[in-house]
């Protein structure tokens, strides 16, 4: 008798041994869109991310950063950041703007959150430490806080330090 | 008349494939590896709060830990300031090593697997003594950043 095509033993390894390969592909796949989308946002902003905490940092640090007061909008908080030089950032859903640049997120599904949180604790020897979380929404939710933009300075009090110790959104 | 592929051909060809996907996934697998890396370590948020850190605890007697040992794990207890639990909690702040600069043999029994393999990664160009590296942790994820500090 001629024998032709595969039995059915060999088409069982064979389907097995695809599918192995092909599970595997799978799990990657799924790890690298959970990366792209749930827990991130595009590189862009990652950049833009990077340099805004940069430039205000090194004002915080060149300056010093006596006081802040938070003026929230229907459409934009604004944060006046009380330094030898009076800086001012704001955020509106799609973008921030600091020392006359701006920075608009190129994700669509990205949004700053208007809702600013902020922290002032008193150390001792007369220093001071200030912490302002800008949260950033991912398909309108603030899951993970990898993405959020913080700002902290801890510095020495002068005679112009003035922090409120209390602030709610 | 033979038609078809034998069971010997299929699994050479099949292997063969396998072996290729496996190389795939293989390399795949390093690109998320390496972009999770890139996401967990030296951030600027978080390079700052250790540069803060740093600033503080050099007046509060961070040089008498400096004192030859390869790795030193800091704890609030080490210090003589009240808010430094305070400020570990602010900060996300987990753990607080002091790790000598251009550190390479050392027991990494010791040590978790993401701190072991945050020191691998770091550049050891520079002319520093020490290096204060802090572990934080974000929804149970580990991140690290780091700083130089001269004795």
């Amino acid at each position: 008798m001629v024998k032709r095509g595969f039995t059915i033993l060999e088409l069982l390894i064979s389907i097995a041994l695809v599918s192995v390969v092909l599970l595997l592909l799978l799990r990657v796949m799924m790890s690298l869109e959970i990366i792209n989308h749930d827990t991130s946002y595009a590189s862009d902003d990652e950049i833009a991310r990077t340099e805004i905490i940069r430039n205000v940092e090194s004002d915080f640090l060149e300056y010093h950063l006596n006081g802040l007061e938070i003026v929230k909008g229907s459409d934009r908080t604004t944060l006046l950041f009380m330094m030898d030089e009076e800086k001012r950032l704001v955020i509106k859903n799609d973008s921030i703007t600091y020392d006359d640049e701006v920075y608009t997120l190129k994700s669509s599904w990205a949004s700053y959150s208007l809702c600013v949180n902020y922290e002032y604790f008193d150390l001792e020897n007369d220093y001071y430490l200030v912490k302002i979380v800008i949260p950033v929404l991912i398909d309108g939710k603030n899951n993970t806080r990898r993405d959020d933009l913080e700002l902290t300075f801890l510095g020495l009090k002068n005679e112009l330090t003035s922090f409120d110790n209390n602030y709610a959104c | 008349m033979k038609r078809g592929f034998a069971l010997l051909e299929t699994i050479v060809v099949i292997t063969f494939v396998t072996v290729s996907l496996l190389l795939l996934y293989s390399t795949f697998t390093s690109m998320v590896d390496n972009s999770k890396k890139n996401a967990l370590y030296d951030d600027a948020t978080n390079i700052y709060k250790i540069y803060y850190l740093k600033e503080y605890l050099e007046l509060n007697g961070l040089a008498f830990y400096m004192n030859g040992e390869d790795i030193r794990k800091l704890s609030c207890d080490d210090f003589s300031f009240a808010s430094c639990t305070q400020i570990m909690d602010t900060f996300s702040l987990e753990n607080l090593y002091l790790v000598k600069y251009g550190l390479r043999d050392y027991n990494q029994d010791n040590y978790t697997s993401s701190f072991n393999n945050y020191l691998k990664s770091l550049a050891n160009s520079d002319d520093y003594d020490y290096r204060l590296v802090g572990e934080f942790t974000y929804e149970g994820e580990y991140h690290y950043a780091s700083i130089g500090v001269i004795k």
